[in-house]
Formats: C-alpha cells, structure tokens, sequence
C-alpha cells in the first residue's frame, strides 16, 4: 500500500534525486520530507515552493487559458539542478504539490517528470 | 489527568510531548479542540473550527455518508477507523495519510494559537481514527506559529476568523479579481455563517478559509461589524434628532390633500407646489403615511421622518420574516448532525 513515506522512497529512486518533500502549497509547509533541501532547509525550500506555486496558479493566466485546465507541474532549471513541482490533485480539498531536486548531471528531465506523474496518481489512486 | 486549567495550550502541549506522554490535550474556549499525542508524536488533532477527515472525505463526496459511517461503527471501539477505510478499498493509505496530516495540523493551529485557555490532559486517550501519522511535535508547534505570523501579514485583524462572515453589498473600487476559493466564499456568505460554518459547509480546511477571508478582508470586501461602527459620520444616513423633530410634527388630516408624499431619497431643499391633480390611481384621497414621507408644514419647515437604523443583515429579522420558517441549509445541517452522532459514538 503506497503510503506517503513510501511515496518520497520512490521519488528519491528517481536518477538524479537529491531531495523530495511533499509540500502544502497554501501554507507553504512541507507535510512530509526526505533527502536535502536547497541549502538545507525544508521549511524555507517549501515556503519557496508554495509562492511559485501561488504565483502560477493565482496570479497569471496560464492556468485559465481553457476552462478546467489544470496546472499540472512546474519545471525550474538552474546550473546545478532541475526543480520539478507536480501537483497532487485529491478529491479531498487539500492543495499539496510534490517537489523533487534533482542534480543536473544525473537527472533526467523527462524521465524524472514521467516518474513524478506516476507517483502523484498513485499516491492517491484506488 | 490533569484538573483543568487556565494555560498557554502550546506550552503545556510542548511539556506533555517533551515526556513522550500517551493521550488527548484537550483546550477550552473559543474555538478550542483536542491534540492526541502518541508516546510524545502527534497522530491527530480535532477542532470545532476545522473540518475533521470525515468531513472532508464526505463534503467532497470522496466517501459517501454510508461507508464512513460504517467504518465508524466498526472501528471506533477499537481506534482503527482510518485503518478499516484502507483494508475494505475505499481509500488508499496515500490519500488518508494526506487528509490526516491537513486536517492535523489545520486543527493544531485553532488549538493551540490561543495565548491562554483552559487546558487539560487526559492521560491513555486514544482517537477513534487510529495511529495514521506520527508527527514531530516540535514541527507541529513551529508550523502553528507560522500560521498565526502568515494571517497576521494578510491583515491583521483576528476578528475575522469569527465574526459572522458579511460581504460587502458595493465593493469599493471598479474591478476586483478573486480566486476559485474566494468566490465560493462570497457565494456561499449569507450573513449568518461563520468561517468555522463556511469551512465545514465546503468542506475546506479551516485555516485556508481564514486565510482566504483575511484576504479578502484586505481587499475590503468584507463588513467589519466592529469596524462599521466607528465609520466616519459622512457615510451614514442623516438622522432625525428626536425631541425637535416631533415638536414640529404637523397634524394629519385625511382631508389635507395638498401635503406632497416626495420619494424618499430626493430630497428638495424649497417645498415644491402641489401637483396639479392627484393621479387617478389613487382615487379615494389617501393620507400619506407621517412614518415614511417627507412633507411640509404650515410654516414650510422640512419635516424629515425618523430613519430606522440600519439593520445587520440577519441580526434582528422583522416579525414578519421572523414568523416564516428558518430557511433550510440542508448541508450545514447534515454536516452538524454528521458531527454530533461522531461525537457520541467517540464517547461509547
């Protein structure tokens, strides 16, 4: 039974992985963490987390270009790393976002982003 | 157990996990709530101001009433509620670990925010739903402090997490822009639910709600009863001065047709002549009525009629609607009554 923490194990399983947390995005606080955080933090790194996800969600059109368009996930890219944040979407009301830091050498945009996928929906699928 | 007393929740929940204690810290007051801790880790926290996982799970129509009601009858005598809804397959443990960690730390904060409550330990209690998180209380404890700093950045006004929840009738500039969240807020805003009533109606976490008003609190889209009072004069309605205003009171006579009934509102500042005729609709010469009018006297004196203070909607509803039966709010109801029977089940 795939439970939170069993969730974060397999996030980290992805090639590159360096950090993951499950993060409240209305709050800003990580509801469950594993791994290292950009500069140590979990608290901060989610904090962060939750403005981009604001600003994405409340503040711009992307997400209300069609109706029920959904925000799905967020990519950052730097030097060093990807941040990739997919939303979880429960029936339940709750507004969680599933963040992955990945290392920029080893990771795999596209095969990490395929594995946060699968890992959202079954973290909440029947 | 402890005998209650007069405390700050956070601190005696600090000491109560610092021992690694089993059991429930239950606060008092408004809004009070209850923090379960097992051997010192927070497994859940319940609050009449937020919505517990069941009725977040029914509200959203995740779980019908039925099966959740169900895994109540079966499980809470043993406290393994949440357990039971992930064996039988209405949920997967991903989804009720998250629904207990919201509503955990959503609760946490209405607890355990207020500076001093009455506050007691109930040694060995164990919650009916059952070990489903175990949270660091230290992370409970920060995050509820957090949350009481964010609210307080929105806008710092606490009387907004209770009052009455009012929008106002005309917003005050051209163009506002509300989220998703926001506007169900408004809507479902009828002067008479509290945000605590809003949440559990919804189904939304209490916290986001409040949250949410606070916003919209900033962007002065909600009445302020308080507040109101203190409004500058200039945006109230003038007032007739008692006394004076009925020595100058003029007899009416049925017969007295040229005193003028002028729409409220308009106010003439010279008496204006009479119409040339009544119109034909009102055919028997009817008085108009001194309570609702403007008219003139003999002397050409303005007689201004009393204004009836403005009413809070629904603080003192007029005999007539009074008499009606209350209107219905199925879904507040059910909600309550789902919760009352939860209750009574807790304490067989």
């Amino acid at each position: 039974m795939p439970g939170v923490d069993h969730c974060l194990q397999e996030a980290m399983a992805i090639p590159g992985a360096v950090g993951a947390s499950i993060v409240d995005y209305t709050t800003g606080f990580p509801v469950a963490t594993t791994g290292t955080a950009p500069n140590s933090d979990h608290e901060a790194a989610a904090a962060g987390t939750a403005d981009v996800v604001q600003a994405a969600t409340s503040r711009s059109l992307f997400v209300s270009a069609i109706p029920h368009d959904l925000l799905e996930d967020l990519i950052i890219t730097t030097a060093g790393g990807y941040h990739l944040l997919r939303l979880v979407h429960t029936d339940f009301d709750s507004r969680l976002v599933l963040y992955v830091w990945l290392d920029r050498q080893q990771g795999n945009l596209a095969v990490a982003r395929r594995r946060m996928q699968k890992l959202a929906d079954d973290l909440i699928a029947t | 157990m402890t005998p209650s007393k007069t405390a700050a929740p956070a601190r005696l929940f600090t000491q109560v996990a610092a021992d690694r204690q089993t059991g429930a810290l239950v606060v008092g007051g408004h809004p009070g709530g209850a923090v379960y801790v097992l051997e010192g880790r927070v497994i859940y926290a319940e609050s009449p101001a937020a919505p517990g996982v069941g009725e977040l799970l029914t509200a959203s129509g995740r779980l019908a009433g039925r099966t959740w009601q169900t895994a109540l009858d079966q499980g809470t005598s043993t406290a393994q509620v949440g357990r039971l809804l992930v064996e039988q397959g209405h949920l997967t443990q991903g989804e009720l670990e998250l629904c207990v960690l919201g509503a955990t730390y959503d609760a946490a904060y209405f607890a355990l925010s207020p500076a001093a409550a009455p506050v007691e330990f109930l040694g060995g209690a164990m919650h009916w739903l059952g070990p489903i998180a175990h949270i660091d209380p230290a992370a409970v404890d920060r995050e509820v402090r957090r949350r009481a700093k964010l609210l307080d950045d929105i806008f710092p006004d606490p009387r907004v997490d209770t009052a009455v929840v009012t929008p106002v009738t005309r917003p005050p500039r051209e163009r506002i822009t509300l989220t998703a969240a926001q506007w169900e807020l408004l809507v479902h805003a009828d002067g008479q639910r509290t945000p605590a009533d809003l949440a559990l109606l919804l189904g939304r976490a209490g916290f986001a709600t409040i949250q949410e008003l606070r916003r919209l609190a900033a962007l002065g889209l909600l009445e302020l009863p308080e507040v109101r009072a203190e409004a500058p004069e200039f945006v109230r309605l003038p007032r007739a001065r008692g006394t004076a205003v009925d020595a100058r009171r003029p007899r009416v006579s049925p017969g007295d047709v040229p005193t003028v009934p002028v729409v409220s509102g308009a106010r003439p500042t010279k008496p204006e002549p009479p119409p040339p005729s009544p119109p034909p609709a009102a055919s028997p010469p009817r008085p108009p009525s001194p309570a609702l009018t403007e008219e003139t006297n003999a002397n050409g004196t303005l007689y201004r009629p009393p204004r009836l203070a403005r009413r809070k909607p629904g603080a003192k509803l007029p005999k007539e609607v009074a008499s009606e039966p209350a209107p219905v709010h199925p879904g507040t109801d059910e909600v309550l009554l789902k919760r009352i029977r939860t209750a009574l089940r807790a304490l067989r």
